[in-house]
């Protein structure tokens, strides 16, 4: 179980550039719930995944997971509890290493490296078999760099990774935004099936209405740093995509009414 | 003969340099430029210990100790203190420098009859081939004095050791991780590991490896001198690159192997150059020339590659 209360961040503050990132956001994430986070481009989702993460201590909040409070722990640390996929493709890898190698880092996670092998008979069988569940073909490429893989074939190893020792919580920001439709769909359809065998506790930011409305049992929707929207139980079951669009014109709306007021304001009082 | 041999047994010495170069320029991306120091420290303080009548082989692994102790001061002080890789290696190789002339209080240490891991490479020697000391062997019909013949042997066999060593490190665990270190720390961190100290523990083996090198050179030529490490990390990235471009491959075991060979052969380049009337107080500014001519000659072949081909649709 995730508990986020009241975490705020601000990036440069004092400055001109300063952001506001996160305003006192706080949510609960029950053990095997799946939440989708959605949100205009800057309105801080992954911002919130990064300080779960521990990219960044927040100026303000606490975290728990997992029945420990882990607000203060470094992000290393915290990768004993979580399993992460970032957006880029490029940044779940070590591309000069072979795939094998990246398997055998990920099986490892959070633990203690010491002088053992990296890699034996035993652990490469499982790492094959593994692998050919993904059904791409790779399972005879295990000793090929990673870096010469596709995008897409890329973001699926790393989703084996960062579930090959099952996490209490599962990031995924926007992980197929990268992706051709196709292999989008493929690493879509994987992430599906690893999350209902696993009954894995999901945070998964996408801008995908389709992919926030089959996937996930939650759907929080933010704004300037905010939770805006927070979809769940018969809600959430009865929620369509175009529902979802309709409040990100709802949004947009009231966005193009700020600066009209904002300068009516100014006109009639400076 | 001899100078062949004398120029391959320091090449096979400084190949253990070439690793450590090869360590931090290449798996971690980091421009750790201790080196200088280090290599020095390492020799300073397997002298001053030999003279004090330490023996040779704890004397060698104090220099390995004390080098590995340079590289995590560099190392705390780029992860810890957030200063700029370049800039570390800067300090500390500047703080080294008076520390080495403290260690030897003086600015040269000469080893004479202190008994060294060359002096015992050559008894052992002395043993193995059934001869007196100070005479010569024949060699596929070479004659080859005893002391030169037994310290190639002796270095071959430690830096073999030694190369293989690392190579199996960098399969472990440990070493895995220290690879994707320098690979992705992004990705690496968020599988759990410290990138901080990976990349202390990463600069700690590389300045003990160079340190080493240090230690040894100091026991072959006979003397430990404060000035030894001017320009040794040049000296060690252009054997780096010439091993890499013999090797052609990016396997780490020929990698490994590419360096302790590619400072073999820049060691009897330079050999042969000077015997041809180099003139000594060219070398650095040449071995910096050749790097530099490494580092830029691939991006520049590429920029006219392209530009070369609108030409040869014209014609
Ligand atoms: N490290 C940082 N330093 C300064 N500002 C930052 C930093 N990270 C994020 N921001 C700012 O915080 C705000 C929220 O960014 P965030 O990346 O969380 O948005 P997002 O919801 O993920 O958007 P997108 O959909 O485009 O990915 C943005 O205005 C961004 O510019
Ligand atoms: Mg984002």
């Amino acid at each position: 179980m995730l508990t986020i209360s009241n975490i705020t961040k601000t990036f440069n503050p004092g400055t001109p550039n300063e952001v506001r990132a996160l305003r006192d956001v706080s949510l609960r994430l029950e053990a095997g719930s799946f939440l989708i986070i959605i949100g205009t481009n800057g309105s801080g989702k992954s911002t919130l995944l990064n300080a779960v993460a521990g990219s960044f201590l927040p100026d303000f909040g606490t975290l728990t997971l997992a029945g420990q409070n882990i607000t203060f722990w470094t992000e290393h640390r915290r990768a004993k509890l979580i399993g992460r996929v970032f957006q880029n493709p490029f940044s779940g890898t070590a591309p000069t290493m072979s795939i094998a190698e990246n398997l055998a880092m990920a099986a490892m996670r959070g633990q203690p490296r010491g002088l053992g092998w990296a890699l034996n008979h035993k652990l490469k069988a499982e790492l094959r078999d593994r692998i050919r569940s993904l059904n791409m073909g790779l399972e005879n490429r295990i000793d090929n760099a990673i870096g010469s893989l596709s995008g897409g074939q890329r973001q699926a190893l790393t989703l084996l990774m960062a579930s090959w020792l099952k996490p209490d919580l599962l990031l995924l920001d926007e992980h197929t935004a990268a992706l051709d439709p196709k292999s989008a769909d493929q690493v879509i359809r994987l992430t599906h099936d690893i999350i209902q065998r696993d009954k894995l506790t999901t945070l998964m930011v996408t801008h995908s209405m389709q992919q926030a409305v089959h996937l996930g049992d939650r759907i929080v929707m933010m704004h300037r740093g905010e939770v805006l929207h927070d979809l769940q139980g018969a809600e959430r079951a009865r929620v369509r995509p175009e529902d979802l669009l309709k409040r990100f014109e709802d949004v947009r709306r009231r966005e193009q009414l700020d600066p009209t007021v904002a300068e009516m304001l100014q006109k009639n009082y400076i | 003969m001899t100078l062949l041999i004398g120029a391959t047994t320091i090449g096979l010495i400084l190949a253990l340099l070439a690793m450590g170069v090869y360590l931090s320029f290449r798996i971690f991306n980091f421009p750790d430029i201790t080196a200088d120091g280090s290599i020095t420290l390492g020799a300073a303080v397997t002298a001053i210990l030999l003279v004090h009548h330490v023996s040779p082989g704890l004397a060698t692994l104090a220099g390995f100790a004390a080098g590995a102790l340079a590289g995590m001061t560099t190392g705390i002080l780029h992860t810890k203190f957030k200063i700029n890789g370049l800039l570390s290696g800067i300090l500390v190789m500047t703080a080294l420098y008076s520390v080495n002339l403290h260690v030897m209080s003086k600015s040269n240490v000469p080893l004479l009859n202190e008994a060294t891991l060359v002096s015992q490479a050559e008894t052992l020697g002395m043993t193995w081939f059934q001869v007196a000391a100070g005479s010569d062997l024949n060699v596929l019909g070479w004659s080859v004095g005893l002391r030169d013949a037994a310290t190639l042997l002796a270095m071959l066999l430690l830096v073999g050791f030694l190369g293989l060593l690392l190579y199996l490190f960098f399969r472990t665990n440990l070493g895995t991780a220290m690879r994707a270190t320098g690979d992705n720390p992004q990705m690496i961190r968020a599988l759990g590991v410290s990138v901080d100290f990976i990349i202390i523990l990463g600069l700690a083996l590389s300045n003990g490896l160079i340190a080493l090198s240090g230690s040894l050179l100091a026991q072959y030529q006979g003397f430990a001198d404060v000035q030894m490490g001017i320009g040794m990390v040049v000296w060690g990235l252009a054997s780096v690159i010439i091993g890499e471009a013999l090797v052609g491959s990016s396997r780490i075991g020929l990698l490994i192997t590419g360096a302790v060979i590619g400072s073999v052969l820049f060691r009897l380049l330079v050999a042969i150059a000077l015997r041809w009337g180099l003139n000594p107080n060219d070398l650095k500014l040449i071995t910096a020339g050749f790097v530099f001519v490494a580092l830029v000659a691939p991006s520049l072949l590429r920029k006219l590659k392209p530009a070369a081909k609108p030409e040869s649709s014209k014609a």
